[in-house]
């Protein structure tokens, strides 16, 4: 019966992400173009804007750079391969949580929700929030940085902003996101016609001899893999709506199949932009290059850059709204978290619980000086957990034949995105050993104890605590259990 | 619970979600699917509540519960106590929201315009000959100052200012160019030049460079075809007929080179005179030639484009002379015109600052504007004017609506030659008094065509002038080795031909103990290094608490750290002949810095008698006597050794910029006042 309480709400979920917005009733609207807006919409970040340097900053040449780029939309495409064969083998959302389940038991599961909710995507909703409000008073403080005070005043009103839109409306949740991906589309498009312009006038100074210089150390190749992955992140987005494709056994693949190397197309494309009117150390050095490039090529429209940017970061901050809603729910559904998280709204038919659960939790995080050591601190995690997960679908292989697997990816490419994954945990922490990764893990661990505190032993006085106060907060927010229509 | 966990187990995800709950948050539902007639929260419900849910009518006995579905909810959820707060917090949320942006609007309003990057820390200017050299050539080169980066950064700078290094034929590379476009092969390529760029940025620090517009060296590409007369490079220099009489020049005027005798020269190739401000060998670009305008333009876009960050143009009042040609008045009248061939001894109202001039100086400003629309890359100007009165100076600060410099560089700190509390003070309320309202000031100690300070003032005075210099408002300009006190080199055994008195402040950096002071591995220098490397220099300094580099590091900081310093209000109470009193205020902080600096004899000071508010006794941020740093003073009676200067600081809430008394004695270049709440810092006050 969860299950399709489940549906019922991922369609409403849905919509958050669809392009094509219909009602919240249909299902299985999503078709492939959809599915691969979904990919595209998520991947671009507001990074490629800002700071596409970390790649360029290992190799310091134009050519190996573009490879490595290159190189990262394949790997992604791989894990995101994986990811589809977990996604049609086992319908569940909630992303790696269910996978992690069903391969390895619910510690693990219980761990990746715990760093997840408490850390990492409410962390990195804050960053984004921070970056927007950034973003949006630099202009007004030319020659130094914003005082934290705006900054985070900013902030608060854009994550305050965000949750009330979709915790009110998943149409208004939903338009919000596709006029911001629209508006971030828009920009790539600008920024990559231009420079294909410029590159057809002849600008290709920077593209001579573009392996000169280049550093070939092994450390050096696999940091850049690294950075250059975390540009991609976002890849596992497509599984959050398996469910509501059309005919998900074609279009899941050939989603991203087309997705992400059109994801790495615009990226390459945006490089090879930004190196048509800057150096290597120009790009390395601009402390937002597409302002940069939109002041020297889009002059005296250049003011559209920043605009847009704007954009695609709130735009940015919206969707992880949506899919951390999916997660906090389907741990409280688990009985990982508080039940209440799960709820819906009666009236409104939004994870309302949930988004408030993660706004506040974010809220929280801009209050302390700077998350963002915080956040690269626990980035290894992330990984941790893709490499666990895609671990697990070759577990699956062994321990659960018997499950059909519509998509069947050749072994290989587990075996290849699992060792990447052990690479990308342990080469942060062997080239930068800090004592922070201990912390980090630590702070997983600490999960443990509440686990066996109240979900293994399940001590009478928690439910003491837990039941009025779902109850309570039930009337409070009219939410009720999900339901749905007898099937 | 291992039971619970069996079920799970063998049940699977792919289950009802229902069953696989497991842990406190389950235990509801199974409370709540507990076959118990006895309590009415589970029964009609059950398991199934959601799926009977609507077809149970029984629900009149129910009282709300954890995991109740919508029937059951909206019979309470209507209740004013769950009703009343939760519109109150949808609207606080929504209200908070709003007071949030118009909180943020706010405070961007009511922002002062924040420092830029050429305000915010203290430039270093390096002669880049005699900074590090990488090459064991005995010359100082653009790698060796890549190397010594990590020094620059020790001190808190925050601006490279790197003199002169276009390719050059004169040996003394600073104003003879060959090619603006090049770099001279002495200091390195232009690789090495992009490297310098490239680490300065990584750094955070900015770089600026020196720009003489003026003239060219007589090597350079366009002089050859101006002398011949090819195409539009023939008017790109100032030519002029005239005779020659037994082999000697009759000039067309009387004007002076700067260094003597006749500004014009007679050129055998085009058998024309042409016009030179300085030497022969440096002769001047014609200015009312658009074609040199462009291409001195195009030169400043193309260092733009390398990254410079900002200019200092040398020399520009002598741009422009008077189309007319008329000769200039002597200062003595009586002088017999033939025996005047000093520059001093003419007035030359006819070849600097001619009218046009600041319009080409704006003209610069303006391509330099195009390049500093990138945020954070704004590109400075600076220029210098030698030896012109304080009001044509400050007309480089451009006009209300015509922006030109940032500043003119303040050399006239540099120009003190008798240290006094009198003279240092006329130097500060000069500048103050006659800067336009809004701009920022500067301050020089020193420079390549100074002395340096030991040789100047003294060495006792080397602390107390970089304590001033860090103390007042404005941007601190330190020339390279005025930090560790280095002197003048003896004008003796110099290999060089060039005018000997302007390179005795331009000996090799002393970095350390090994031989040529650890500027250069190579066997001989350019120039020799001074004979007291041993005790001054760099790495002994480094290790001693009560060095000069210590307390340069020590202000520097303070300068950084301290918005009364880099923003507040300056206000000077006294001066005399011995010493000078200032202080640093600013609205919102309680605190007052108290500069009391003896540039005379040993003297006694009564800050009591100066403000009537201050403590009896006040702590000493910092001393050019280290070891009275954090002390405490007597205000009645304080005792100043020759070139002593302390920072003190106290609380008080009674600024002097508020008294009437002092209100013409203070100054503050943007308004400004801080809240210690918010930490900003805003300028409605």
């Amino acid at each position: 019966m969860e299950e399709t309480s489940l549906r019922k709400r991922r369609e409403d979920e849905k919509s958050i992400q669809s392009i094509e917005h219909k009602t919240t009733n249909l299902q299985k609207e999503l078709g492939l173009f959809s599915g691969i807006c979904i990919i595209v919409g998520t991947i671009i970040g507001s990074g490629i804007f800002i700071s596409p340097k970390s790649v360029l900053s290992n190799m310091e040449a134009v050519g190996p750079c573009l490879i490595i780029w290159a190189t990262c939309g394949i790997l992604a495409t791989l894990g995101a391969l994986c990811f589809a064969e977990l996604g049609t083998m086992i319908t569940k959302s909630g992303g790696e949580y269910p996978y992690l389940m069903e391969a390895f038991g619910p510690v693990p599961a219980y761990l990746f929700s715990w760093t997840s909710l408490f850390v990492i995507k409410p962390s990195s909703f804050a960053i984004i929030c921070l970056s927007f409000s950034e973003y949006v008073s630099a202009p007004f403080y030319s020659g130094c940085n914003p005082p934290q005070v705006v900054i985070k005043l900013l902030a608060a009103a854009a994550i305050l902003l965000i949750i009330t839109v979709n915790a009110l409306s998943v149409r208004l949740g939903s338009y919000v996101q596709n006029v911001f991906t629209a508006a971030k589309m828009v920009i790539v498009v600008i920024i990559i016609i231009s420079g294909l312009v410029l590159l057809a006038q002849g600008n290709t100074r920077n593209f001579e001899n573009s392996f000169e210089g280049t550093k070939l150390s092994l450390g050096a190749i696999g940091l850049a893999f690294y950075n250059g992955l975390w540009a991609y992140d976002g890849w596992n987005q497509l599984n959050y709506i398996t469910e509501e494709l059309r005919n998900p056994f074609r279009n899941l693949p050939l989603a991203i199949i087309i997705g992400i190397p059109l994801v790495t197309g615009c990226y390459i494309l945006m490089n090879v932009s930004y190196f048509t009117v800057m150096t290597a150390t120009e790009l390395l050095q601009s402390q937002a290059v597409a302002v940069t490039f939109g002041d020297r090529v889009l002059y005296p429209a250049s003011w559209v850059v920043p605009l847009f940017v704007a954009f695609s970061t709130i735009g940015a901050a919206n969707g992880t709204c949506f899919t951390a809603g999916r997660l906090v729910y389907v741990a409280g559904r688990e009985g990982h978290m508080l039940k209440v998280l799960s709820y819906v709204s009666v009236k409104r038919l939004t994870p309302a619980p949930a988004i408030i659960f993660y706004g506040i939790i974010a809220i929280i995080y801009i209050i302390p000086g700077d998350i963002n050591s915080l956040v690269n601190y626990f980035s290894f995690a992330a990984w941790l957990f893709y490499g666990l997960t895609i671990f697990g679908l070759i577990v699956m292989r062994f321990t659960r034949k018997e499950l059909k697997r519509p998509i069947k990816v050749p072994i290989f490419i587990p075996i290849l995105v699992t060792l990447l994954s052990m690479f990308l945990v342990l080469a942060p922490i062997i080239s930068q050993p800090a004592w922070e990764y201990l912390y980090c893990v630590l702070f997983m661990l600490s999960g443990l104890i509440f686990y066996f505190l109240f979900v293994y032993c399940k001590f009478g006085w928690a439910q003491k605590i837990s039941k009025p106060l779902t109850m309570h907060l039930q009337m409070l927010m009219e939410v009720v259990p999900p339901e749905e229509a007898p099937e | 619970m291992a039971e619970d966990k069996g079920k799970r187990d063998s049940i699977g995800m792919s289950m009802k979600g229902g069953r696989t709950n497991n842990g406190f948050v389950q235990n509801e539902d199974i409370l709540e699917t507990d076959p118990d007639p006895g309590s009415p929260e589970d029964s009609p419900q059950h398991n199934a509540v959601d799926i009977f849910g609507p077809a149970e009518p029984d629900l009149k006995d129910v009282r709300p519960y954890a995991g109740m579905p919508k029937e059951v909810l909206f019979r309470f959820s209507g209740q004013a106590r769950y009703r009343v707060p939760r519109e109150a917090l949808f609207w606080l949320t929504v209200a908070s929201v709003l007071v949030l942006i118009v909180a943020t609007i706010g405070i961007v309003a009511i922002s002062p315009k924040c420092l830029d990057w050429w305000q915010a820390g203290p430039m270093y200017r390096i002669y880049p000959r005699s900074f590090k050299d990488s090459d064991k050539d005995g010359n100082g080169d653009l790698k060796g100052i890549q190397d010594k980066l990590d020094y620059i950064t020790t001190l808190n700078i925050k601006t490279v200012w790197i003199t002169s290094f276009y390719k050059s034929s004169l040996k003394d590379f600073r104003h003879g160019v060959e090619d603006f476009r090049e770099i001279d092969p002495i200091f390195g390529t232009m690789k090495n030049f992009e490297n310098l760029v490239a680490a300065i940025h990584d750094k955070g620090l900015k770089l600026i460079i020196d720009f003489i517009p003026n003239h060219t060296s007589d090597k350079h590409a366009w002089f050859q075809w101006s002398r011949n007369r090819t195409g539009k490079y023939t008017d790109y220099y100032i030519w002029h007929d005239c005779t020659r009489e037994n082999g000697k020049t009759i000039p067309p005027n009387n004007w002076l080179s700067v260094y003597g005798n006749s500004s014009w020269h007679f050129d055998e190739v085009r058998n024309q005179c042409y016009f030179h401000q300085f030497m022969k060998e440096q002769p001047d670009l014609n200015f009312r030639n658009p074609d040199v305008q462009e291409e001195i333009k195009e030169i400043i876009q193309f260092w733009l484009s390398k990254g410079v960050d900002g200019f200092s143009f040398d020399a520009v009042q002598f741009l422009l002379e008077a189309k007319h040609l008329r000769d200039e008045a002597q200062v003595n009248k009586t002088q017999m015109p033939d025996t005047v061939t000093h520059y001093s001894e003419l007035y030359h109202d006819f070849t600097t600052t001619q009218v046009g001039m600041h319009d080409i100086v704006r003209s610069f400003r303006q391509t330099m504007d195009r390049y500093s629309r990138e945020p954070g890359r704004y590109r400075f100007m600076g220029t210098e004017a030698h030896g012109e009165n304080i009001a044509k100076t400050m007309m480089y600060y451009g006009l209300p609506f015509i922006q030109e410099a940032d500043f003119p560089f303040n050399s006239y700190l540099g120009k003190l030659d008798v240290p006094s509390g009198n003279s240092v003070f006329e130097v500060i309320t000069s500048w103050m008094e006659n800067m336009p309202e809004g701009k920022w000031p500067n301050w020089m100690t020193g420079g390549p065509d100074n002395d340096r300070l030991t040789s100047r003032l003294g060495k006792q005075y080397v602390n107390i002038m970089n304590m001033l210099v860090f103390t007042l408002p404005g941007t601190p300009i330190t020339y390279y080795g005025e930090e560790i006190g280095m002197r003048n080199i003896l004008a003796t055994n110099l290999n060089e031909t060039y005018d000997v008195d302007t390179l005795l402040s331009k000996s090799p950096m002393q970095w350390d103990n090994s031989s040529n002071a650890g500027f250069s591995e190579g066997n001989h220098t350019w120039l020799p290094t001074s004979s007291d490397y041993h005790t001054v220099n760099v790495d002994v300094q480094k290790t001693q608490p009560r060095s000069a580099l210590k307390l340069y590091q020590e202000l520097s900081l303070l300068h950084a750290n301290e918005l009364l310093l880099s923003r507040g209000w300056f206000c000077y109470l006294r001066n005399d002949n011995h010493s000078v009193v200032y202080t640093r205020e600013l609205d919102g902080i309680d605190r007052v810095f108290v500069m009391v600096l003896n540039f005379g004899e040993l003297s006694l000071l009564n800050l009591k008698e100066m403000i009537s508010n201050i403590p009896t006794r006040v702590r000493i941020r910092l001393s050019t006597n280290s070891a009275y740093k954090g002390r405490e003073i007597d205000t009645h009676a304080i005792t100043l050794d020759k070139g002593e200067g302390l920072i003190l600081e106290y609380n008080t809430r009674n600024l002097l910029h508020h008294q009437t008394a002092f209100q013409d004695r203070c100054f503050v270049s943007n308004r400004a006042c801080y809240s210690s709440v918010l930490n900003i810092l805003y300028s409605l006050c």
